[in-house]
C-alpha cells in the first residue's frame, strides 16, 4: 500500500512550504527517519525526516515548488506498485507529471517552478543544447495538466517544416495553444537558421545582431552565452524566507504610517558596566546593555511595546525583545523572551544561542515568534546611523549606529566620546510624534544614567 | 451581359432551354397562368401553352414521382416545388425513387429530372415554409444540389441542371428573387457542378457560405478589411457534386475556415464541409473550423425572433476573430 | 383461328407465360430455401393470370411498373428470366447487376420502369410515363400493376387523380389477393371492390376475376384501346390470391389453410388450360408450352448459378449518369 507524503505543518502558523532539497531520489528505497526532503518555511529550513520505510515512487513536488500544507509532495510504496489512484485523488494534485510545471492550485509556486525551469542549466543541468539563454516561460499555460503542448496542426506543420523547437513558445489561442501567429512572432525575430537552430526554442531578446539588418548571427548567440559562462548571473528564487521578508517589509511600508525620531547617546557608562563585568570575566555586550536597557523602556512607555490590526492596539506588559540577527540568505528575528525580567548575563547567554541557532537555521517557531518589539543592530558594520523597517505587526523598531569616538560639547568645552545613534521607526497611526520621543528619550537617559535603574 | 434579378433569370433560362428542347416542361403548383407564386414561371404559359407550364394538383408526391417516370419515359421535366419544405410531403417520391432509381436499376435508367424551388427565411413565412433543406438531398446519394446565390449562378446552375441526365435538386432562396446582378447573354450559358466560387480572394480566413449568406459574408469581409483582416469567401455553388479541393486548396492557405449558412446548424452541411476539410486540411488548420447556422429550433414567425435564431453578420465576425485567436472575438 | 380477342397462339403464349412465371417462382422458393437467394422474396404463386393476360395486350414500347411482388410482371413484360433470377440472386449478370434484387427489376428500354419496393410506390410513376407518352403523343400507354394495399396510400390517390385530370393513357390494374401482409382487404379497405375507387376520380372502375384469363382480357382490352385513343385511364381490380406467404416462411396465423386449398383449386394455370382444351387446342400443344417454360426456367437457374458476383470495385459505379462515384 503506497503511503503519501504530505507538506507537513511545522507551526501554527505554517501555510506553506517551499521544497528545497529532495535528499532521496525518485526510485531510491528509503527508511522511516531517514532524511528525505529539506524545506523552508517562511523563517527556516527544515530537514524533515520520511514517515514511511519503501521506496520513493515519485516525487509529485519539485524542488523550489512552493506547496500548501497537507498537500501531497510524494509517494513511499512498493516497488512497481500502481499509484495512478493516488495520483489523481484530490485535483489539486492531479495530473501533475515530472518534468512539468503544475499549474493550478499555487499561482506562486508554479511560477516559481516555470522559473526554475527557464535555467535548467543551473538548477537541474541542461539535458540538451549546454546554451544558456533566457527561455520565454513566463505564461506556462502552454502546457496543459497532462504535460502535452497545446499547438494548432497549421502552427505544428509550419513549426517541424521550418524546424522551429516550439515547446518554449507560448500560446494565444485557446487554452494557451500555440497558432501560427505566435510562430510569426516568434520567426518575425530576424536570424540566421543556424543561430535559430543553436537557439533552439529561446527568444532571442536581449540579443542584438551583428548581420545586415540587424539580423542575429550565430556567432552574437554564442558570444552571448561565453559571457554568460563567463560571469553568469546568480539566480535567487523570491522563495521561502526571501518571499516572507519580502512580503513583510513589503507590507510594512504599504501599511503603515512610519515615522523616524533620532537621538543621539553617549555611551560612556556602558562602556564603564561592559569593562565591569568583563572583570569579573563575564561578557556582555554593547547590544545586551541595549536590550536590556529598551526592555526597561518598554516596560515604562508600554504605548511602544505593542502589537497592532486594523481595529486594535494591544499593548503588551512584557517585553518579547526581537532581535535581527542576519543569517547567510537573509535575516531573521529571535526573540528574547520578557526581557525585561532578565539580567544582562541573561541576556547575553540567551542572545548568543538564539544568533547561533538562527545562523545554523535551527530555530523554533517559538524561538522567532511573538516579539512585542525589534532592535537591529549594524553598528559592526560601521553605520553610525541607519533607518529601519517595523517589523509587523508591532509598532516600532529601533536601529542601533555604531559607537563612535565622537567631539561632543560639554560645559563650554570640547570632550571625547563614546556617541551611538538611535534611530526609532514608529508606526504614526499608533504612536504619536511626543510619546515615541519622550520614549527614545527615556531610553537615552536610561544608557547615560544606568544607576536610574535603581529607581 | 445584361442586369437581371435572380428570378428573372431563372425564368429566362428556362425559357431559352424549353425553347431549345421540347422535351423540357415545367411543372408545378400554380405554375400556368399565375406563374409561380415568386414568378419563376410569369407569362411562360404564353409561349408555351398549359402542357409545358402545366399546372398541378396540390399532390407534390404524386407529380414528383409523375416527374421521375417521365423522365424515365423521354421528356425533360422541371418539377417547380412552390416552398422546398414541402419535399418532405414527397419524401419517398424523392429520396426512395427519383434518388435510388439509376442505380438500383443497375444504371440502366436516366432520369434527366430537374427539382427546383425556394427555401428559407425572409418573409415572415414561418417554420414549415422557411427551412433549409439542403442537408436531406446532400446526405442522400443520387441527387445533384445546386443552391445558386446570384442572379448568373441562378442562370448558369439550372441550365446546367436542365441539360443534366440526372435528377437535379436547385434549391433557391426567397429571400434572393428581387436580388439583381449581371447575367451572361450566352445561351448556352452553363456553370458546371462542382466548381465553387471563390467570390473574394483573401489570406487570413476562409469563410464557406451558401444563398444569402454569400453576400453578407462579402459584406463582413469590406468591413473586416478595414481592420486588417483579409477574409476569402467561397460558395460551393454545388454541394453535389462538392468541390472540396476548391475549399481545402483555400484552407490550407488561410488556415481558418468558417462555415455559414441558414439551415440548422445541427447535422446542417457544415458539419460535413467542416468533417471533409479537416480530414484533407487538417495539419493546415490553426484554429477549430467554426460553424454557423440556425440554431436547433423551429423558425419562428416574428421577424426578431427569427433573426435570433439564424445567424447574423456580427456572428461572422466573432467566428471570424475567433479562428484568429483575437481577444475581442 | 382467333378465339375472342385473342389468336390461340397468344392464348398459348399467356399459358406460357403463367407457367413460366410459376416454375419461376417454384425455383426461387427452391433457391431461397437452399439458401442461394439472400434478402426478401415475395412470389406471386396463384396470381399468374393477371400479369400475363395484360402484357400479352401490350406493345413492346409500353410501359408498366410495378410491385415488390413482381416477377411476373417482370416476365410477362418481356424480361429474360435468366438475368431475371441473377437478379434474385443478386448476379452481375441480373437486370440491375445486382444492385436490385427481387424487389426492383427493372429494364426501362424494354418499358418496364420497374418492381418497387415501396408499396404504391410506382403508380405515379407510371402516371409520369403516361405524361410523357401524352406529351410525345407516341402512342404508348402505361400499366400499373399493384395490390389492394397499395390503394390506401396517399400517392395512389394522387396519382389516379392526376392521370384523370391530365386524361393519361395509363391503366392502373389492381391485383387484389385479399391480403396486405396479414391484414385482410375488409379490414384495411373501405370499400368492397377497389373498383369502386374509381369514381372518386371520375375514372371507369372495373372488377374482374383474377384468375379467369378469358375475363381479365376483354377488360385490359378496352382500357388499352381507350387510352391509346385518348381517352384516359381506368382502374381495373382483379381478384385473385397469393397461394403462398407473404414471404418464405411466413407462418400465416392470419388465414386458414381451408381457405388457401379452395384458393388453390381455383388455380388460374388450370383453369386457362381448360380453357385452352375446350377451345380445342391439344393436350400435345399445351404439354410442349409447359415443357417449354420448364425449359427455360431450367436454363435460367443454371445461367444464375453461374454467373459472377458483382465486383465490390464498382459499387459506387452509377449513382449518377456517366460519373464515377462521389464521395
Amino acid at each position: 500500500m503506497a503511503n503519501k507524503v504530505i507538506m507537513p505543518k511545522q507551526g501554527l502558523q505554517m501555510t506553506e512550504g517551499t521544497i528545497t532539497k529532495w535528499l532521496i531520489p525518485e526510485g531510491e528505497s528509503v527508511k522511516k527517519d531517514q532524511p528525505l526532503f529539506e524545506m523552508e518555511t517562511d523563517k527556516l529550513t527544515i530537514t524533515i525526516d520520511s514517515p514511511f520505510d519503501g521506496v520513493l515512487l515519485k516525487i509529485v513536488r519539485k524542488e523550489w515548488e512552493t506547496v500548501p500544507i497537507t498537500e501531497m509532495i510524494a509517494i513511499i510504496g512498493q516497488p512497481g506498485e500502481d499509484i495512478s489512484s493516488l495520483l489523481t485523488e484530490s485535483p489539486a494534485v492531479s495530473g501533475i507529471s515530472a518534468g512539468s510545471n503544475q499549474a493550478g492550485s499555487n499561482p506562486a509556486g508554479s511560477k516559481l517552478a516555470a522559473f526554475q525551469e527557464s535555467f535548467p542549466s543551473k538548477m537541474s543541468g541542461n539535458e540538451n543544447s549546454g546554451i544558456c539563454l533566457p527561455k520565454n516561460s513566463q505564461d506556462s499555460s502552454f502546457v496543459t495538466k497532462s504535460g502535452r503542448i497545446l499547438i494548432s496542426p497549421r502552427a505544428k506543420r509550419i513549426a517541424e517544416e521550418k524546424g522551429i523547437e516550439y515547446s518554449q513558445i507560448s500560446g494565444s489561442g485557446k487554452d494557451g495553444m500555440i497558432v501560427e501567429k505566435d510562430l510569426n512572432a516568434y520567426l518575425s525575430v530576424k536570424a540566421t537558421p543556424l543561430a535559430r537552430k543553436m537557439a533552439g526554442s529561446s527568444l532571442f531578446s536581449g540579443i542584438s545582431g551583428s548581420g545586415s539588418n540587424g539580423r542575429i548571427r550565430c556567432a552574437d548567440l554564442t558570444s552571448t552565452s561565453q559571457q554568460e559562462e563567463i560571469e553568469p548571473d546568480t539566480i535567487i528564487p523570491i522563495a521561502g524566507m526571501r518571499r516572507v521578508i519580502s512580503e513583510n517589509m513589503t507590507s510594512s511600508l504599504h501599511n503603515m504610517a512610519q515615522a523616524n525620531h533620532k537621538i543621539r547617546v553617549d555611551m560612556s557608562e556602558s562602556v564603564k558596566i561592559r569593562a565591569a563585568f568583563k572583570s569579573r570575566d563575564e561578557s556582555v555586550s554593547f547590544n545586551d546593555i541595549v536590550i536590556a536597557t529598551v526592555a526597561r523602556a518598554l516596560i515604562e512607555m508600554p504605548w511602544m511595546n505593542a502589537v497592532a490590526d486594523d481595529k486594535m492596539i494591544y499593548r503588551k506588559h512584557y517585553v518579547n525583545m526581537g532581535v535581527a540577527v542576519a543569517i547567510e540568505n537573509g535575516l531573521i528575528v529571535p526573540t528574547i523572551r520578557n526581557a525585561d525580567r532578565k539580567s544582562l548575563p541573561q541576556i547575553h547567554e540567551e542572545m548568543a544561542s538564539l544568533a547561533k541557532k538562527a545562523k545554523k537555521g535551527e530555530l523554533s517557531k517559538e524561538e522567532y515568534s511573538d516579539g512585542t518589539f525589534t532592535i537591529t543592530n549594524l553598528g559592526m558594520f560601521g553605520l553610525d546611523e541607519f533607518v529601519a523597517i517595523i517589523n509587523p505587526p508591532q509598532v516600532g523598531i529601533l536601529a542601533v549606529g555604531a559607537i563612535t569616538e565622537t567631539p561632543v560639547v560639554e560645559k563650554g568645552s570640547v570632550v571625547i566620546r563614546p556617541i551611538m545613534s538611535l534611530t526609532l521607526t514608529y508606526d504614526h497611526r499608533i504612536v504619536d510624534g511626543a510619546p515615541a520621543a519622550k520614549f527614545l528619550h527615556r531610553v537615552k537617559e536610561l544608557l547615560e544614567n544606568p544607576y536610574l535603574y535603581l529607581l | 451581359m445584361s442586369v437581371k434579378t435572380y428570378v428573372q433569370a431563372i425564368r429566362e433560362t428556362m425559357r431559352d432551354e424549353m425553347r431549345r428542347d421540347e422535351k423540357v416542361f415545367v411543372m408545378g403548383e400554380d405554375v400556368e397562368v399565375l406563374g409561380g407564386i415568386f414568378g419563376a414561371t410569369r407569362d411562360l404559359v404564353k409561349e408555351f401553352g398549359p402542357d409545358r407550364i402545366r399546372n398541378t394538383p396540390i399532390s407534390e408526391a404524386g407529380f414528383i414521382s409523375a416527374g421521375l417516370g417521365a423522365a424515365c419515359a423521354g421528356m425533360r421535366p422541371i418539377v417547380e416545388l412552390m416552398y422546398m419544405d414541402f419535399a418532405l410531403v414527397a419524401g419517398d417520391s424523392l429520396i426512395n425513387q427519383v434518388a435510388k432509381t439509376r442505380y438500383i436499376f443497375g444504371g440502366k435508367a436516366r432520369v434527366p429530372l430537374v427539382i427546383r424551388g425556394q427555401q428559407g427565411v425572409g418573409r415572415g413565412n414561418a417554420a414549415t415554409h422557411s427551412q433549409s433543406v439542403e442537408a436531406i438531398f446532400m446526405h442522400f446519394p443520387g441527387f445533384k444540389l445546386a443552391m445558386p446565390s446570384t442572379p448568373a449562378d441562378a442562370a448558369g446552375l439550372l441550365r446546367t441542371a436542365i441539360r443534366d441526365d440526372n435528377p437535379v435538386i436547385v434549391i433557391e432562396h426567397k429571400a434572393l428573387y428581387i436580388t439583381k446582378g449581371e447575367v451572361p447573354d450566352d445561351p448556352d450559358f452553363m456553370i458546371p457542378f462542382g466548381k465553387a466560387n471563390i467570390v473574394r480572394s483573401g489570406k487570413d480566413v476562409t469563410v464557406i457560405a451558401t444563398h444569402t449568406y454569400v453576400k453578407k459574408a462579402l459584406d463582413v469581409a469590406e468591413k473586416l478589411a478595414q481592420e486588417g483582416i483579409d477574409v476569402e469567401v467561397i460558395d460551393p455553388r454545388t454541394l453535389v457534386p462538392l468541390d472540396i479541393a476548391t475549399l481545402t486548396d483555400s484552407v490550407r492557405k488561410t488556415g481558418r475556415a468558417v462555415i455559414v449558412h441558414e439551415a440548422h446548424r445541427t447535422g446542417g452541411i457544415g458539419a460535413e464541409l467542416a468533417s471533409q476539410i479537416y480530414e484533407l486540411a487538417f495539419p493546415y488548420l490553426d484554429a477549430p473550423i467554426e460553424r454557423l447556422g440556425a440554431k436547433s429550433c423551429p423558425l419562428p414567425f416574428n421577424l426578431g425572433l427569427e433573426n435570433a435564431v439564424v445567424p447574423q453578420p456580427d456572428d461572422i465576425v466573432r467566428a471570424i476573430k475567433r479562428t484568429l485567436h483575437l481577444k475581442e472575438a | 383461328m382467333k378465339k375472342g380477342i385473342l389468336a390461340t397462339e397468344e392464348l398459348l403464349n399467356i399459358y406460357e407465360m403463367m407457367n413460366l412465371i410459376r416454375d419461376f417462382e417454384m425455383q426461387a422458393v427452391s433457391f431461397f430455401e437452399g439458401n442461394v437467394l439472400r434478402g426478401s422474396v415475395h412470389l406471386c404463386i396463384g396470381q399468374e393470370a393477371t400479369p400475363a393476360s395484360v402484357c400479352q395486350l401490350l406493345r413492346p414500347d409500353d410501359y408498366i411498373s410495378s410491385t415488390h411482388r413482381g416477377h411476373g410482371h417482370c416476365l410477362a413484360k418481356g424480361a429474360d428470366p435468366g438475368k431475371a433470377m441473377a437478379e434474385l440472386m443478386g448476379k452481375d449478370t441480373g437486370y440491375c447487376r445486382g444492385r436490385g434484387g427481387s424487389m426492383h427489376i427493372a429494364d426501362v428500354e424494354s418499358g418496364n420502369l420497374g418492381a418497387n419496393a415501396i408499396v404504391a410506390g410506382g403508380v405515379a410513376i407510371a402516371v409520369g410515363a403516361a405524361l410523357a407518352s401524352q406529351m410525345q403523343q407516341n402512342g404508348r400507354v402505361a400499366v400499373s400493376f399493384f395490390g389492394e394495399g397499395a390503394t390506401n396510400e396517399g400517392v395512389f390517390h394522387e396519382a389516379l387523380n392526376l392521370a384523370s385530370v391530365w386524361k393519361l393513357p395509363v391503366i392502373f390494374v389492381c391485383e387484389n389477393n385479399g391480403y396486405g401482409i396479414s391484414v385482410p382487404a375488409w379490414q384495411s379497405t373501405s370499400v368492397k371492390d377497389v373498383s369502386q375507387r374509381a369514381q372518386a376520380y371520375d375514372m371507369e372502375g372495373v372488377t374482374v376475376d383474377g384468375n379467369d384469363v378469358m375475363a381479365i382480357l376483354p377488360v385490359v382490352k378496352n382500357a388499352i384501346d381507350k387510352a391509346r385513343s385518348g381517352g384516359g385511364p381506368t382502374l381495373i381490380e382483379c381478384k385473385t390470391y397469393r397461394w403462398l406467404g407473404h414471404w418464405t416462411g411466413d407462418p400465416q396465423p392470419y388465414r386458414t389453410r381451408e381457405e388457401v386449398d379452395d384458393w388453390k383449386k381455383k388455380c388460374p394455370i388450370k383453369r386457362m388450360r381448360k380453357a385452352l382444351l375446350e377451345l380445342g387446342v391439344s393436350e400435345k400443344e399445351i404439354g410442349e408450352r409447359e415443357r417449354k417454360a420448364k425449359e427455360r426456367i431450367d436454363a435460367a437457374a443454371d445461367f444464375a448459378l453461374k454467373s459472377p458476383e458483382p465486383d465490390p470495385a464498382h459499387v459506387l459505379d452509377n449513382v449518377f449518369f456517366e460519373e464515377e462515384g462521389i464521395r
